[in-house]
């Protein structure tokens, strides 16, 4: 049975937990989500712990709200709405946090990456710093762009399936990002030098 | 606008390249273990909280715009929609010149009144009426004898009979029950006769009785044996 399970599609899998309320349906699609979730709200909100809550919070928003699901949508863009949704409310919260604080200390919360720009074009190449700062120069980026870039980039989302995520057309995706690939390479000439 | 698309992406092909080699982030382990035991404890923590959490905010806000819109309806819109009587205004406009005559009239008859009461009795000086300082209850009371008693009547008998000699002019003064003259009464229409088609006319007469004339002398020559 389990392994019948394993092998059916999101959505027949969503189908199956929506009609036998079985915890077994719903945790493959767990299993099948947490990480690329996980991928997806860190490169968007930056904090690993953050993240960590925002996917658990995701998962159980899944289970409470299992009927909300429509059969006519994919269930991965449904789950990634949920998610962004999340991410996108932490942000707002932090925003809210950073404006009634009154030790407003930007230092702590949006990392300093010109400092790192000047290193040496040896450090620079090295892997891991090279993507610490894209990940911090990504947080740079307005989060309406930043969303779609992470789904296109990163995720390897098609337009539509974004489209799908965020509620937009399709015409709309494409501008966003490519305004947000643009606000990324401003912020990494140091990197992209050409 | 794909290829618009396309050429922005090899102009990003690098970057595009770095974003996609970022190191993948997992999920911790105990990630599913900590889920599965909030489900069974039944620990949503903010979500439940969200979904019932009923904000006031929302629901009075909009509330308050339509309560609001309602009451400058009502405030506003009986005020800006004052409606003019076009039948009320002429009768309004009578009563003001028969007013306005009559008083004329009675502030006389009672300029002559008072100076009687003076003669009279020595009394009747602090009445309110005679009392320098009451000239308001005067108009008052001037009016009100007006309006009860000296309006011009119309006095139907002798205009049906035809025993009062008035002019065809007056008499939609006295249907009007006002005391000036109007242009145009509305029923009689004055036109005076041009000379030139009487004249015409009177000839067309004159040769029509000569006809009339010459064809009996011809009748009566015709019965003579």
């Amino acid at each position: 049975m389990n392994k019948s399970l394993t092998e059916l599609k999101d959505e027949e899998l969503i189908k199956d937990f929506q009609d036998s309320n079985t915890l077994e349906a719903y945790e493959i699609l767990v299993r099948r989500y947490k990480d690329p979730l996980m991928n997806f709200v860190y490169r968007f909100v930056g904090d690993r712990d953050v993240c960590t809550d925002i996917v658990q919070d995701t998962m159980i928003k899944f289970y409470l709200n299992k009927d909300s699901y429509r059969s006519f949508a994919k269930f991965s863009t449904w789950i990634y709405t949920i998610a962004g949704n999340l991410a996108k409310n932490e942000l707002k919260r932090r925003r809210r946090r950073s404006i009634f604080s009154i030790s407003n200390n930007d230092d702590e919360k949006t990392p300093q990456i010109e400092d790192k720009m000047f290193r040496s074009p040896e450090k620079i190449a090295d892997g891991e710093i090279r993507n610490e700062i894209i990940q911090k120069a990504l947080l740079k980026v307005k989060p309406v762009y930043r969303e779609v870039v992470v789904l296109r980039d990163i995720q390897d989302l098609s337009y539509e399936e974004i489209s799908e995520i965020t509620g937009l057309a399709i015409g709309t995706v494409k501008s966003r990002i490519n305004r947000g690939r643009a606000q990324l390479q401003k912020l990494l000439k140091h990197i992209y030098k050409e | 606008m794909k290829t618009i698309y396309n050429e922005n992406e090899n102009n990003y092909s690098k970057m595009i390249k770095d974003l996609q080699n970022l190191p993948k982030i997992d999920a911790p382990e105990n990630f599913e273990y900590n889920l599965m035991t909030r489900i069974k404890n039944k620990n949503f923590g903010k979500i439940e909280e969200e979904k019932q959490s009923f904000n006031w905010i929302k629901f009075l806000a909009p509330s308050a715009v339509v309560v609001t819109a309602i009451i400058l309806l009502f405030v506003f819109l009986p005020a800006s929609q004052q409606i003019n009587n076009p039948l009320l205004n002429p009768a309004q406009n009578v009563d003001s010149q028969s007013i306005l005559s009559n008083n004329i009239e009675e502030g006389s008859n009672a300029a002559k009144n008072n100076s009687l009461q003076n003669k009279n009795s020595a009394a009747l000086n602090s009445s309110p009426v005679t009392s320098p300082n009451s000239s308001r209850s005067i108009n008052r009371i001037d009016k009100n004898f007006l309006l009860s008693s000296s309006r011009p009547g119309v006095s139907l008998d002798d205009y049906i009979s035809g025993s009062s000699h008035q002019r065809d002019m007056l008499r939609g003064n006295i249907v009007n029950g006002g005391n000036e003259l109007t242009p145009n009464d509305g029923f009689f229409i004055s036109e005076k006769p041009d000379q030139n088609t009487l004249n015409k006319y009177r000839a067309q007469l004159d040769s029509l009785r000569k006809a009339q004339l010459k064809a009996d002398s011809l009748k009566k020559a015709l019965k003579m044996p």
